[in-house]
Order: structure tokens, then C-alpha cells, then sequence
């Protein structure tokens, strides 16, 4: 199992997103690299790569939830 | 499941890199106990920049003694100058493996110097660290004080780069402790003292500016032989600044850019997430090749 994290968005303060936009859902096949969530901040919306190719297997953060850096967004069951 | 309806237009997205080596860049500077501008004013495209091995240093400290509505640097008393700051960045940046170097810095109104003869040591670190190293400055307005611009010209940086940052109608509002003649002067200063130094300035859209305006800004940038132009949208760091005014479209930016070019700047970067710093190295490359 392999726990996406929000990744550093350069924030040197206030380092939390918003979740804004699954690009997939539970049980979906992702492909490394590919975009995996939307991310917003008070600067901008970012996408988040996926970082291994797998079956999203949990969804942790839902949509309109504020994640910080580091937290679990999502658990990809890795193939 | 819900889904928030985002705050942004579609063009203002990023894509996070999934790249280790943002990580590497991280702790290297956090190993030289360097600041940047990427990190201080919370940049969109630190993820970008850092997993590409770039980075732009922030010397002089990581407070300001200005207070510019736009900027999420910190304001306040700002510390002693640390005399270990130029070798630090050179062997932060012989680390990195750079091949052009971005200097930036807080303003320093509390300095006689506004911190400039600092600059001038850490563009003569680089110098010394290797000959093929080219080096940026992205410099305050020093208060407008002509020797300051002096110092940091004959330390001979191969990039002399001076924001205007909007236009001057905003300044009371944007950059309260600032005045556009003053730093339209240091460009022009700095041109005259050393023709074989590219000057550079940037501008900020999306802050309540008419196209007139910003074109008039342009033509003023040509007038004092300004060599490189960036613009790109004003994006708000927190609640507590500036709002934005108005998202400015790409093709607007594309404009600017075909504008600019016809003007005579020998190039211009000009798009949603273009920052002074941003790509510096290939923009100075474009410039020089022009």
C-alpha cells in the first residue's frame, strides 16, 4: 500500500490545500504520473501527479477537506 | 460528492512535479541556511524550479523593511547581516551545479548602503567560485541612491534586474514606500554605468491597471534602454493581501509579448505564471542571443 501525501506547494506559510477535484475514483486503475487530485490554495490550483501506478484502493481526503503538507490525501494498492 | 467550484480560471493551474529532486534542492538550502524568494513569497512555481535544481537566493535576511501590499515577504526589524551569506550561496550554489545564479533580496531601508556593497560580495563569491557562472540580481531601489546602484553594477553581474512591478497610478496602494521614477531612474542608472550588462524589469497584472497603463509602462521601460521585460498575473498570497482585480487572460499575455518584442526589448516572458526569476537562465540566454 502506498499513502499519497500532499507534496511540499512551496508555501512557507500556511502550508494546507484544498482538496477541489478527484480525478478518480475508489477502486479506479491509476498510472504513475498521471493526474490524481486537484489541489487549491490562495494562490492557485495545482494538479497532483500520481506518484505509483496501482488500484486507488482509499480515498482519504474528500473534496472541499483542508489537507496539510504531508497528510494522506488517498492509498494506492501499488501493482 | 461535493465538488468545490474553484476559486481560479482555468489557466491559473499548476502541475506538481513528481520529481525527487525538489527534496534534494530543499535541503540543500536548507543545509546553507539560505532563504529564497520562492519559499518567502510563497511562488506558485517553487515546485517546479526546486525539482529542476533551481532556486532564487533571498540575501540580507528573510524580513523587510517595507511593507508592499502584494508581497508575502514578512516586514518588521530585520537581523544583522551575516558576513558567512556570500561563500554560503556559492557553495550552495557550486552544489546545485548552477549555470546562472538569481540574487534577490529583502530591502533594507535600515543600511547606509541598502545592503548593496552585500550584493556586490556575494556577486564577487560567485565570480570567484567559477568564471562560467553567470549571475542575476534582482535589486531594490536602494532609495534611489545612485552610488548603491554603483557598488552592484561594478561587481559586474551579467543580469542587472530592477522590478517596476505595476503600474505608477498603483503605487500608492501596491508599493506604498516605493515612488516608479525613483526605480525607473536605477534602471536607466545602472544601463549607463555598464552597456555590456543586460538590465531587466517586471510587472505584475491583474491588479486593477488598464492595457494604457501597462503600455505606458512598457514604453517608459524602452525610453531607459531596458533590455528584458516579464509580466505575469498578480496572484494574492493570503487573505490579508491585495485582492486581485482581474485574471488576465493568456492571449492578453501573448499580446504584451508580440507588443514588447516590436518595442525593442530583446525579449520578453510574458504569461499567467511568468515571475521575474522564472526560467531566468533561458531568458537570458534568448536576450543575449537577440
Amino acid at each position: 500500500m502506498y499513502e499519497v501525501r500532499l507534496p511540499d506547494l512551496g508555501d512557507d506559510a500556511g502550508d494546507e490545500a484544498i482538496v477541489s477535484l478527484w480525478h478518480f475514483e475508489e477502486d479506479d486503475e491509476v498510472v504513475e504520473g498521471d493526474d490524481l487530485v486537484e489541489m487549491t490554495t490562495d494562490k492557485a490550483t495545482f494538479n497532483v501527479p500520481c506518484p505509483v501506478s496501482g488500484i486507488l484502493a482509499e480515498i482519504i481526503a474528500e473534496e472541499d477537506e483542508t489537507v496539510k503538507v504531508g497528510e494522506v490525501l488517498a492509498v494506492i494498492e501499488e501493482e | 460528492m461535493p465538488r468545490v467550484e474553484s476559486r481560479f480560471p482555468p489557466w491559473i493551474k499548476k502541475r506538481l512535479p513528481a520529481s525527487p529532486q525538489a527534496d534534494s534542492t530543499r535541503h540543500i538550502l536548507e543545509r546553507y541556511r539560505l532563504n529564497t524568494v520562492c519559499r518567502s513569497a510563497h511562488c506558485p512555481n517553487t515546485g517546479e524550479c526546486f525539482a529542476r535544481g533551481t532556486a532564487t537566493f533571498m540575501i540580507m535576511g528573510n524580513v523587510c523593511t517595507r511593507s508592499c501590499r502584494f508581497c508575502a515577504v514578512r516586514g518588521g526589524e530585520p537581523e544583522p547581516l551575516d558576513s558567512s551569506e556570500p561563500q554560503r550561496i556559492a557553495a550552495a550554489t557550486k552544489e546545485m551545479g548552477l549555470r546562472h545564479v538569481v540574487v534577490t533580496s529583502v530591502t533594507r531601508d535600515d543600511l547606509e548602503d541598502g545592503g548593496a556593497a552585500h550584493f556586490a560580495a556575494v556577486i564577487r563569491a560567485l565570480r570567484d567560485l567559477s568564471s562560467e557562472i553567470s549571475v542575476e540580481v534582482l535589486v531594490p531601489d536602494f532609495g534611489g541612491r545612485k552610488e548603491s546602484v554603483r557598488t552592484v553594477v561594478q561587481a559586474e553581474p551579467d543580469v542587472f534586474n530592477h522590478n517596476v512591478e505595476t503600474v505608477p497610478l498603483l503605487y500608492p496602494e501596491v508599493r506604498p514606500g516605493a515612488d516608479y521614477e525613483v526605480s525607473l531612474g536605477v534602471l536607466q542608472f545602472a544601463r549607463g554605468l555598464r552597456q555590456r550588462m543586460l538590465t531587466k524589469s517586471g510587472l505584475m497584472l491583474g491588479l486593477g491597471e488598464s492595457k494604457e497603463d501597462v503600455e505606458a509602462v512598457m514604453g517608459d521601460l524602452r525610453r531607459v534602454e531596458c533590455d528584458i521585460l516579464t509580466i505575469g498575473q498578480y496572484l494574492r498570497p493570503s487573505a490579508e493581501h491585495l485582492a486581485v482585480v482581474e485574471f488576465i487572460e493568456p492571449a492578453e499575455f501573448e499580446r504584451y509579448l508580440e507588443l514588447g518584442t516590436r518595442m525593442g526589448f530583446r525579449t520578453v516572458a510574458s504569461g499567467p505564471f511568468v515571475r521575474s526569476s522564472f526560467n531566468a537562465a533561458e531568458v537570458a540566454d534568448r536576450a543575449r542571443l537577440t
